[in-house]
């Protein structure tokens, strides 16, 4: 790793999330109340979703060489764990490191598979000693079948079973995982918060203290901290919001579309039973038409990454259980 | 006491000190009703603790104005020296103990709610058999919604006497419990796991808090009960109607039978 280079692949008890300044606390503080007394215009809550500016791509390498430096392989642990916060990128930084190492990529189990909680057909299928698992989050379902498949493999992974490998495992869904799951995980890593220099790396040029303002109102999120800065560059545009209709079954929906890193709208059904289908449809037509959740091209409804810190917010003034990041 | 004697407790009052009396009371009548109309709204747009603390706000702002008004109006009105208050003090609890007992009672209890807290606005309580959501606590009484819409008022005297059942203690956790009567037959630890996975799987669980179930043999079964907490008390009836629904239908899957209640069964064991 070269001194120019900010990427920081550490142990994830070290990650330390920016800290605001002071005039951005003031302004957060402002802007909630103003939302909490509906002083805020909804006039633009309703933006044209294909008007937002795409956010910058960054560049994979440095952030290869960054896992390179710590991930020695002399001695590895037979399993480590990458969490990754939505959108930073983790999971495109680690299949590019697999493919350096020569680490073969998994297929997720079948729907059968998952749900007869049987992890021997899958690992039979792989056939490989060197495996990375980068789909951890969205390949089982927050039903009582999955859970059973997600409790044999986790133990399986810990005590080596089934070769050594890497998992890239959501924040939102590790963090559901520590309770559904109560052994901690060991060896878990995540990328350092992104940091100024870190931003000025990935292409933006702008003062240090616009930058800390961006990557602590990011949550030290690059990916979001690009998406956010896109936004800022073009001053006809504004973040999305949360529709004024949003209410408890909006909140379901986020969150089971965090926690399983985006789901297709039958599955979204599958977790969230005991909403009518057109009521799902009517909260996933509302938040698109808000730009707060998009449908990519394998039907797959996703959080926006331009939304997704106001998802958060909404989802912690619920009380729901955020992730750590 | 001669009427003189009792007119000389008095002040005398010109039209300055009544001009006053009534300002005191309009902007005390004045924020209190601000307070009852703004908080519940300002609440409604919060959740958790935030949206019960902004509710707790209304009854202590109540006492905290009556508390101002009454130090400010009465020394308008009587002369206060230890000698007159105790004469006007004793003379109205002479009135209120034969009169208005019941009634002074309440108000006196409602001070005392607001002090002790044993129920606070968005507290689910159950007072007599009564089971719903504090929405109001009046200065007689607290007003409360039943999960049938229906409002009741209870006189605050009843906290002299009677148990107050408060299910969430001005906090966001309220334990929900579901009942599951199974046929004997069965592996009692798969079922017990698999009803944590169910309520580790609603959307409704607050993660944050523990997830029980308990188990009873009967003489017609099995009783099994699922105790966890819904993200936010509201939520309590689809909770455990989501429970109750995956719950079923997860059972039915493992297989397991439910219990056939005889009819001398049917009445519930008392709760454990």
């Amino acid at each position: 790793m070269t001194k120019s280079n900010h990427w920081q692949l550490i142990p994830m008890e070290q990650f330390e999330r920016p800290s605001a300044p002071a005039s951005t606390v003031i302004q957060q503080t402002w802007s909630h109340l103003r939302k909490l007394l509906g002083a805020d215009s909804d006039d633009d809550a309703v933006p044209d979703e294909q008007d937002f500016p795409s956010y910058s791509e960054f560049a994979l390498e440095p952030a290869v060489a960054a896992v390179n430096a710590v991930f020695n392989e002399e001695d590895a642990p037979s399993v480590r764990f990458v969490i990754s916060p939505p959108f930073s990128g983790c999971g495109a930084i680690m299949r590019k490191w697999a493919e350096q190492q020569g680490y073969t990529q998994l297929t997720p189990p079948s729907i059968e598979q998952l749900e007869q909680a049987d992890t021997d057909p899958w690992w039979q299928q792989q056939q490989c000693d060197t495996w990375l698992l980068d789909e951890f989050s969205s390949f089982w379902l927050r039903t009582t079948a999955h859970m059973q498949f997600i409790r044999a493999l986790l133990p399986r992974l810990l005590r080596g079973e089934i070769g050594c490998g890497v998992v890239v495992i959501d924040s939102w869904t590790y963090a559901f995982l520590q309770r559904a799951w109560p052994l901690s995980l060991p060896h878990c890593y995540c990328f350092a918060a992104a940091s100024p220099e870190l931003l000025r790396q990935s292409g933006i040029v702008a003062s240090d203290k616009r930058l800390r303002k961006v990557t602590a109102r990011a949550r030290g999120n690059l990916g979001v901290a690009l998406a956010h800065w896109a936004v800022e560059q073009n001053p006809e545009r504004s973040l999305p919001r949360l529709p004024g209709e949003a209410d408890d079954a909006t909140a379901f929906i986020l969150y089971s579309l965090l926690l399983h890193h985006g789901l297709r709208g039958e599955y979204l059904q599958q977790v969230l039973p005991m909403l009518a289908p057109a009521q799902l449809d009517v909260q996933l037509l509302r938040l698109q038409q808000n730009a707060v959740v998009e449908l990519d091209d394998e039907k797959i409804w996703r959080v926006t990454v331009y939304a997704y810190i106001e998802v958060r917010e909404f989802l912690a003034a619920r009380g729901f259980w955020l992730d750590g990041f | 006491m001669d009427t003189e004697k009792i007119l000389g407790l008095f002040r005398e009052i010109t039209s300055g000190v009544l001009i006053e009396i009534a300002l005191v009371f309009a902007v005390a009548t004045a924020i209190v009703l601000a307070s009852q109309k703004v908080l519940p709204w300002f609440a409604d747009h919060l959740h958790g603790k935030q949206r019960l603390f902004a509710l707790a706000m209304i009854p202590t702002i109540r006492v905290i104005v009556f508390i101002i008004g009454f130090v400010w109006i009465v020394p308008l009105v009587i002369e206060p020296t230890m000698q007159n208050m105790v004469a006007i003090l004793g003379a109205a609890g002479l009135a209120i103990g034969f009169a208005l007992k019941d009634y002074v009672s309440s108000l006196i209890a409602g001070i005392v709610a607001v002090y002790e807290l044993p129920y606070r606005p968005g507290d689910w309580i159950e007072v007599e058999g009564t089971y719903g959501e504090v929405k109001h606590i009046g200065m007689r009484a607290v007003e409360i919604v039943t999960p049938d819409d229906t409002v009741v008022f209870i006189p605050h005297l009843k906290l002299w006497s009677n148990l107050i059942h408060n299910a969430n203690n001005g906090g966001p956790s309220l334990m929900c419990v579901v009942d599951f009567y199974l046929h004997p037959e069965h592996d009692a630890h798969r079922v017990k796991h698999l009803l944590e996975d169910v309520a580790l799987t609603s959307p409704y669980v607050q993660l944050a808090k523990p997830i029980v179930v308990v188990a009873k043999e009967e003489p017609w079964g099995t009783h099994y009960r699922l105790k966890a907490y819904p993200i936010d008390p509201r939520q309590q009836f689809q909770f455990m109607t989501d429970l109750t629904a995956r719950g079923k239908n997860c059972l039915r899957q493992l297989p397991v039978n439910f219990a056939q209640l005889s009819p001398e069964h049917v009445v519930q064991a008392s709760p454990y």
